[in-house]
């Protein structure tokens, strides 16, 4: 059991930092329409958001979050990262959130300290 | 000959944004250049420039390690917004953005590179 626990508390668990983002997500934009004018705040609050509850969980993690808000257009958008790291500690997470009037997309890196 | 060299060993321990912003550039020029935006071809794009900047990156022998994102986007007139926000070593992690456009699409790339210990 003690085994299994420090593992836990030193690799990158996605289903916890997914939750962690749907959460900022919906707290800051959850029932608003696509506003140009305060969409500059929402991004900042999501990735604030995001980064101070990752950071509360105090794992040995350097983390990175970012956040796209697009207004539905009809607009094509792509994405595509790729990293350059650990393979056995490090992770990411990626979750793709909307309503009526926006897309937001909001990516987590973990890296191991 | 000397001063090259101290100049060099100095700055391999902190983050060049400037010289990631020339890198991303180039692949990015390379990759999607002067073509329209294809809705079939957006995928390879995205893909090929994240895989290029990172090989690139990689070939500077730097201890860091990388993440690349790239996000490209139809030129239609729809509002689009990123943020980036990180938790990390601020003497010795960096990140460089660089945001590109050509008739009908706009390409955003990001790395984010974190000093290995």
């Amino acid at each position: 059991m003690d085994e299994d626990q420090t593992k836990e508390e030193t690799t990158f668990v996605v289903d916890e930092v997914s939750k962690i983002i749907k959460e900022s997500v919906e707290a800051t934009i959850g029932a608003n329409a696509y506003q140009h004018s305060r969409v500059n705040q929402w991004t900042t609050s999501v990735v604030e958001q995001c980064l101070s509850q990752l950071s509360k969980l105090g794992k040995p993690f350097k983390y990175i979050v970012t956040c796209i808000i697009m207004q539905k257009n009809g607009a094509g958008l792509q994405t595509a990262s790729t990293c350059f790291w650990d393979n056995s500690t490090d992770g990411s997470c990626a979750v793709r959130w909307e309503n009526k009037s926006m897309y937001c997309i909001v990516s987590v890196f973990g890296l191991a300290i | 000959m000397t001063t090259m060299e101290e100049y060099n060993s100095g700055s391999e321990s902190s983050f060049h944004s400037e010289e990631a912003d020339g890198i991303v550039k180039e692949c990015i020029e390379g990759v999607v250049g002067n073509d329209d935006y294809s809705q079939s071809l957006v995928n390879k794009w995205t893909a090929g420039i994240v895989e290029r900047c990172l090989t690139q990156l990689v070939k500077q022998g730097k201890p860091y390690k990388y993440i690349v994102t790239c996000a490209v986007m139809q030129k239609t007139g729809a509002g689009l917004h990123t943020a980036n926000s990180c938790y990390w070593d601020t003497t010795m992690d960096g990140s460089s953005t660089v945001r590109w456009e050509n008739r009908t699409m706009y390409c955003v790339v990001s790395v984010f590179a974190v000093a290995i210990a």
